[in-house]
């Protein structure tokens, strides 16, 4: 951790000024690489293994005596609550002054992502693993614009570089953190949402946001951008 | 206290078939059966190839799921203190499992009191995300049964030992069972959670006449699927901010595109290494 870390904004007038100015030039070059890069789901993620089945809350059967056979598990068919899960409550990456609180959302009727109207606020996929899972991909996302509203956060979400910490408050107020492992351009079409909504396989925080060119006749941002973290 | 320590019905198969299973096998050669004991008031002994496999298996009890080499399966159920299967309550019958599939077997009743024997395949295709997946099945010692949700029948004249099977979207259903045509419940209601990705199956069992019908439930998990996108940006806002951040840029600086990207490499520069 390097709390005092210097941005190289506000440093120096001229820099600035020409930073801004070139922030499209180097954008463009940059966008362009690093979307060519992303086109390649490598390292996005693993695949991961099949469905398991479970039954209600198994319990281990009382062993009486020692036994090297495999037990069947046997429990009465009664019907159980579901686990209770864990929300994440607020995303804080100090480095880009993201601080926005986090909701739950599910699916739309057309099986995309929901995600809170408002772009200052992030939606937490609440049918995947939640704030405190040990095993896949906890998912937030956020509009990086939405009409009527201020351009959200998660529009700086493309300036964040690997290494880079961040933090997650949970409903039970803990607090996790993570650092940035990797940052991505997908085109929409082929965002690889196996992989980054896998519920299984080595945990990871995944937060997704448009961007790239924006195409106003659809009114959709062609890329995902997509920061994949892991816990510290 | 109730003994529920079962003999390994793994092992059982494995003497019985005379080769070894791997404890990790998880393979699509290989079936997952579990199995539901709906008989009232009868304790039983499960016999799988003539090994004992469930001991002292109590009614209302679920056991499993197991991962099983796909096959025939020769299942008995005995009395509690039966020596051996050769005098079953119920069975010997033969239970074929596909490889891949998922499998519940329950002894239950027929509609007209006997004890059955009952293979159901699980429906575990893969759910619409957001949507979870409800069988609801009969094998009590009953007439036909509509299945109540909100009061309203959302599915009519289930017979025994038959099932029907929804997708719903993640919500929680308040599920009644009541006799074919009517709507005062018989068993229920009872809310019963439709999670994405899980099969929530329900069984009605038990007699109407011995007045002992109740629900018992098994959950598969495990069917879920991934949203298909994340559309996080409507407006163009930030497009467009990007773009006039450009024009600004090249007027003020002059348009010397070569300059600008020599500025930047020198911040950028500056700043990786203020980063180090």
């Amino acid at each position: 951790m390097r709390p005092g870390t210097p941005r190289a904004h506000g440093r120096d007038g001229l820099a600035m000024a020409t930073l801004i100015g070139t922030a499209l030039a180097a954008c463009l070059t940059a966008c362009l690489v690093v979307g060519l890069a992303a086109c390649t789901p490598s390292g996005a993620g693993e695949s991961r293994p099949s469905p398991t089945t479970s039954s209600p809350a198994p319990t281990p059967p009382v062993t009486t005596a020692p036994t090297p056979a495999v037990q069947v598990p046997v429990a009465p068919a009664q019907l159980t609550a579901p686990a209770a899960t864990i929300p994440p409550t607020r995303l804080r990456i100090d480095a880009i002054e993201v601080d926005m609180p986090v909701t739950g959302v599910g699916v739309e009727s057309n099986g995309q992502m929901q995600l809170p109207a408002d772009p200052a606020i992030a939606g937490w996929y609440e049918y995947g693993p939640d704030a405190a899972a040990t095993a896949g991909n906890t998912v937030l996302a956020a509009h990086v614009d939405s009409i009527d509203y201020p351009i959200g956060p998660l529009a700086s979400l493309r300036d964040v570089s690997p290494g880079t910490s961040l933090t997650v408050e949970a409903a039970d107020a803990s607090t996790r953190t993570y650092i940035v492992e990797s940052l991505n351009y997908y085109e929409k079409a082929s965002l690889p949402t196996s992989d980054l909504f896998a519920r299984s396989g080595p945990p990871a925080l995944v937060i997704i946001t448009c961007g790239g060119p924006f195409d106003s006749a659809t009114g959709h941002y062609r890329d995902n951008v997509v920061a994949i973290a892991r816990p510290q | 206290m109730r003994k529920t320590a079962a003999a390994g019905l793994a092992v059982g198969i494995i003497a019985a078939l005379g080769f070894a299973m791997p404890a990790t096998a998880s393979t699509t050669a290989n079936a997952q059966l579990s199995v539901l004991h709906g008989i009232p008031d009868t304790p039983v002994d499960v016999y799988v190839n003539g090994e004992l496999t469930l001991d002292d298996f109590q009614p209302g009890d679920l056991a499993g799921p197991l991962e099983l080499p796909a096959g025939d399966y020769e299942v008995a159920l005995t009395a509690t203190d039966a020596a051996d299967a050769s005098a079953p309550v119920l069975g010997p019958a033969t239970l074929t499992l596909a490889a891949g599939k998922n499998y519940t077997a329950a002894a239950h009743l027929s509609d007209g009191g006997d004890p059955s024997l009952k293979l159901f395949e699980n429906n575990t295709a893969t759910t619409a995300a957001g949507q979870g997946r409800l069988t609801v099945r009969h094998i009590a010692a009953a007439p036909a049964v509509d299945i109540l949700a909100g009061g309203a029948p959302v599915i009519e004249d289930l017979t025994n030992p038959n099932e029907s099977t929804l997708d719903l979207p993640v919500s929680t259903v308040s599920a009644a069972v009541a006799l074919a045509g009517t709507t005062d419940p018989v068993l229920g209601p009872t809310d019963v959670q439709i999670q994405d990705g899980v099969l929530t199956i329900v069984y009605a069992w038990g007699s109407a006449e011995d007045d002992n019908l109740a629900l018992a439930v098994q959950t598969v998990t495990g069917l879920h699927s991934n949203p298909g996108g994340v559309p996080s940006g409507n407006a163009g806002y930030l497009a467009q901010r990007d773009a006039s951040t450009s024009m600004f840029a090249m007027a003020g600086v002059g348009a010397l595109a070569i300059a600008l990207a020599a500025g930047s490499a020198i911040v950028v520069r500056r700043r990786q290494q203020a980063q180090r």
